[in-house]
């Protein structure tokens, strides 16, 4: 597995910055670009952080987990479950739900891909066996939370003005939430004494052993991580609009695309990249009239990248 | 013909038990020879399906049903062929992920595309009016030769990867399969072997689309779903992704199982058909999946057995 | 045919570099493998060896630099432009360094694979699996008995046999440059008599045999000439009783009392 590169040489947060700037001034002047940025930053902020939380867990265990769409659905069903039945409010119900699928998340890790691993399945058989449990859960969890789409029963959301344009709070709080959490998860690999057992992990998993790291409990440490930013984007995926058992799946091939062409520039780039693919998203929408061509434009352009600039077969080195 | 002792879901029960062979057995030559994992079954058979259907509705062809049927299942197969040598030309270099990814966005796009362009496809509301490329009075009888047809195009399909097996070009995925670097070194294109499979595996899902676009006699949106690709994958892995007959017994245990013997002969309460049934089975062909590739991921077969079938081939030696 | 002595086919290494993170592997202004039958390559680990093996074939990208392939009486190949897969039609062949072989397949598999043309591998080639044996047979029958594989029906199961096949598959590919990569690493003493004789008949045939190997009575039996790196750099190229004598060798490598 190529090694963490957090820190790259072009500094990404200098380019974000750079982008950041750009886009408040386009914002500013013209009313197409104010409606993109601040539809599609909101809107799209469970992208980011659903993006996030995939990387991590790809780029620290190897492990394309597509069953991670799951812990997104398992998150949003956690919280319209205690939105309706208790009548908590969004805000009460974001924590626990988020923490649950953090659970689920770590759930999963001991009770089949680890397992797996300790039987020596392959990488290939690893993928497959991720669809094939997100399969299963995708279906097995209309039995446990009923066949029909559920909607939180939430009071209709304040809207306020952002460069004109009307946002509710509820998605402001998500772009917040998501920028927080980001920050604070990219801040704790990189700074605290855990973070630098978990990269030691990724990058050398017989020298960290060696080195007095805990695999298992640094391992469970980033499947729960990665659990609670899906589930919590899921929360944020399900308020916007509402829940059913394919919420995650839907989402995956945008998550998958922005995880494996972002991840090229690190972890930051994933951010970078999620971002820039919502405002695409909305942009390309609003020119349209049809979400569904800007997904195919973003689809075709990401696999053009992929193509181009992605990871190559690297055992050609070997003969 | 008197057909008054088959039910007409039966037909139907046993047109899907055929057709999802005929994926398996495609499957089976991606992924159990030449170890590309196709996430996207859905969509070169979709493109087949729709470019059948677009092609038999939107032309005005100056000749009869047969010939139409044929024209237009030829250009079902050739564009289905072409996304296989497409999509196999961008995952060529890529590694399992982005195979993954490959594969899944096109079936993604074929959906996109099937559902934006209303036009020519009906979009979401779908489009009727494709028929049976002959004429004998009843539908009943209509349905089950195409059940007949459909099973003959399979087991030209069961005969051709039978033969891969006892072929250079079989040995040549095998290869490039198990060590693509040590392929290279002995002068093989490890690219132009996995672009051939592709197309010709492609093409062949997409004829298999056109022929279930005449047995369902139009085109719909909801058909392109994951549970396409999800029956293929979960009977093939449960057979045996390495041998031939892995797909067969696959089916028979999971599609044949749920959709002939579990829907006509095990007495289930009223409604179950319709909503608990459909997503049990797809919850077990998932759990299935898991379960056969952690405790026996050779499937229920077992490893290709290559040194029984050289063998056969060259006892002599 | 080849025939003279300066008619070998010949590979020219030039100014090629690589690095791996950072660290320098392989940098080589000038070489010619090739002017003469058999050449060892000798070094300390870590020297650049298996590195420019694998440069030469292209399997790994180079940094900078040109690889050129010369047979006589046919025009140059840049190989350094030209991809691993098309190395073996150009009759430039490399054993593997580590131990490596196709699961699944037999070992008449991995023989017949080595001899298969690529118009016979076409998904509807009509021809059957016999009509390749046929044409290849005896050449395929007599590297498998010459080395001893009684049951080529089966998969090979020991290193060593795997290793064998690895050089029977070379072999068949009929090389005009042959590279080998520790070729008797783990092979029982009649085996690397029979790899050495194997050798000695290709090089007399007019392939130049190229080899890396730690065990040094191969290189200095079979070599005409030792080239000698460390450190990725080429330092010493000579007839082998010169450099067994030469003093930045034996300190370096051989150690003291090993000539």
């Amino acid at each position: 597995m190529q090694a963490l590169q957090i820190r790259r040489r072009v500094p990404v947060w200098a380019v974000s910055v750079a982008i950041g700037v750009v886009v408040v001034v386009l914002a500013a002047l013209f009313d197409f670009w104010a409606t993109t940025f601040v539809v599609g930053a909101t809107e799209n902020a469970p992208l980011v952080l659903a993006a996030f939380g995939f990387a991590l867990l790809y780029r620290l265990t190897g492990l394309l987990n597509v069953a991670y769409a799951e812990t997104i659905t398992l998150g949003a069903y956690f919280a319209v479950w205690m939105n309706n039945s208790w009548g908590l409010g969004f805000y009460v119900v974001l924590v626990p739900a988020g923490l649950l699928a953090g659970v689920l998340s770590v759930v999963t890790y001991l009770a089949i891909f680890r397992y797996a691993k300790g039987r020596r399945v392959g990488n290939l058989e690893m993928i497959v066996i991720s669809f094939g449990l997100s399969i299963f859960l995708q279906h097995a969890l209309q039995f446990v939370f009923g066949y029909r789409r559920r909607a939180f029963d939430i009071p209709p959301p304040n809207t306020i003005e952002v460069f004109g344009v009307g946002v509710s709070l509820f998605r402001l709080l998500a772009l917040a939430s998501v920028a927080a959490l980001t920050t604070i998860v990219y801040q704790f690999i990189q700074r605290t004494s855990y973070g630098l057992q978990i990269r030691a992990l990724a990058s050398n998993e017989g020298l960290a052993q060696a080195s007095g790291v805990r695999p298992l409990r640094v391992t469970i440490l980033i499947w729960f991580v990665a659990g609670l930013c899906g589930g919590l984007a899921g929360v944020f995926y399900g308020a916007g609009a509402s829940v059913e058992s394919f919420l995650g799946i839907d989402e995956l091939l945008l998550i998958l695309l922005v995880v494996l062409v972002g991840g090229i520039w690190g972890l930051l780039g994933v951010v970078v990249v999620g971002m820039a693919t919502g405002v695409a998203l909305t942009g390309i929408t609003l020119e349209y009239g049809n979400s569904l061509y800007a997904e195919l434009v973003l689809v075709v352009a990401f696999l053009g990248v992929l193509k181009f600039r992605g990871r190559r077969l690297t055992d050609a080195s070997k003969v | 013909m008197n057909l008054d002792w088959l039910d007409a879901f039966l037909i139907f029960g046993a047109f899907k038990v055929v057709e999802i062979m005929g994926l398996g057995l495609l499957v089976h030559l991606q992924l159990g020879l030449t170890r590309v994992a196709n996430f996207g079954v859905v969509g070169f058979w979709g493109v087949g399906l729709y470019a059948f259907g677009v092609a038999y509705l939107k032309v005005d062809w100056p000749f009869g049903d047969l010939y139409q049927f044929l024209v237009c299942a030829a250009i079902a197969t050739i564009v289905a062929a072409a996304a296989g040598l497409v999509v196999g030309w961008l995952i060529s270099d890529l590694d399992d992920d982005g195979t993954l990814v490959g594969t899944l966005g096109f079936a993604t796009i074929v959906v996109i595309l099937a559902t934006t362009q209303q036009g020519l496809t009906g979009g979401a509301l779908g489009l009727g009016g494709l028929g049976f490329p002959y004429d004998f009075g009843r539908v009943k009888t209509h349905e089950f030769t195409w059940l007949l047809i459909t099973t003959a195009v399979v087991v030209l399909i069961f005969a051709y990867a039978w033969r891969v097996h006892r072929t250079p070009h079989g040995r040549l995925l095998i290869a490039v399969g198990a060590n693509e670097a040590l392929a290279r070194s002995l002068g093989k294109s490890a690219t132009a072997a996995r672009l051939r499979m592709m197309t010709v595996t492609s093409g062949a899902m997409g004829l298999l689309g056109a022929m279930h676009g005449v047995m369902v006699r139009s085109l719909e949106i909801n058909s392109l779903d994951v549970s396409v690709t999800l029956a293929a994958l979960a009977a093939l892995i449960l057979g045996g992704t390495a041998r031939v007959f892995g797909a067969v017994v696959g089916v028979l245990l999971t599609v044949a199982l749920f959709d002939i013997v579990i829907q006509f002969y095990i007495p289930i309460p009223d409604g179950w058909n319709t909503q608990a049934l459909p997503v049990a089975r797809e919850a077990v062909f998932g759990a299935a999946i898991v379960l056969m590739l952690i405790f026996r991921p050779q499937g229920l077969l077992g490893q290709m057995r290559r040194p029984a079938l050289m063998r056969r081939l060259h006892g002599d030696w | 045919m080849v025939t003279g002595e300066d008619l070998r086919p010949q590979i020219l290494v030039s100014d090629v570099t690589k690095s791996f993170s950072g660290r320098v592997v392989v940098d080589v202004d000038e070489l010619v493998l090739g002017d003469v039958p058999v050449e060892g390559l000798l070094g300390p680990n870590g020297a650049g060896k298996t590195t420019l093996m694998r440069l030469i074939m292209h399997s790994i990208p180079l940094d900078g630099g040109t690889v050129t392939l010369s047979r006589p009486g046919e025009r140059d190949v840049l190989l350094s432009a030209t991809r691993t897969s098309q190395m073996a039609g150009l009759g430039v062949v490399k054993s593997t360094q580590v131990i490596t072989d196709f699961e699944h397949l037999t070992i008449l598999d991995s023989a017949l694979l080595a001899v298969t043309e690529a118009r016979y591998e076409r998904p509807f080639a009509a021809a059957a699996d016999r009509t390749v044996r046929k044409r290849h047979e005896d050449e395929i029958r007599h590297w498998l008995d010459y080395f001893g594989f009684d049951d080529p029906l089966a998969v090979a199961l020991s290193g060593g046999d795997k290793k064998l096949l690895d050089i029977v598959r070379c072999l068949l590919l009929q090389p005009a440059v042959l590279l080998l990569d520790e070729p008797t690493a783990g092979l029982s003493e009649d085996h690397t008599e029979r790899v050495k004789a194997a050798v000695r008949q290709l090089a007399s045939r007019g392939t130049s045999v190229v080899i890396v190997e730690h065990d040094l009575e191969v290189i200095w039996d079979l070599c005409d000439e030792v080239i000698f790196m460390a450190e990725g750099k080429v330092l010493l190229k000579d007839n082998p009783a010169t450099i067994r004598a030469n003093p930045t060798v034996v300190e370096s490598y051989l150690g003291a009392g090993s000539a």
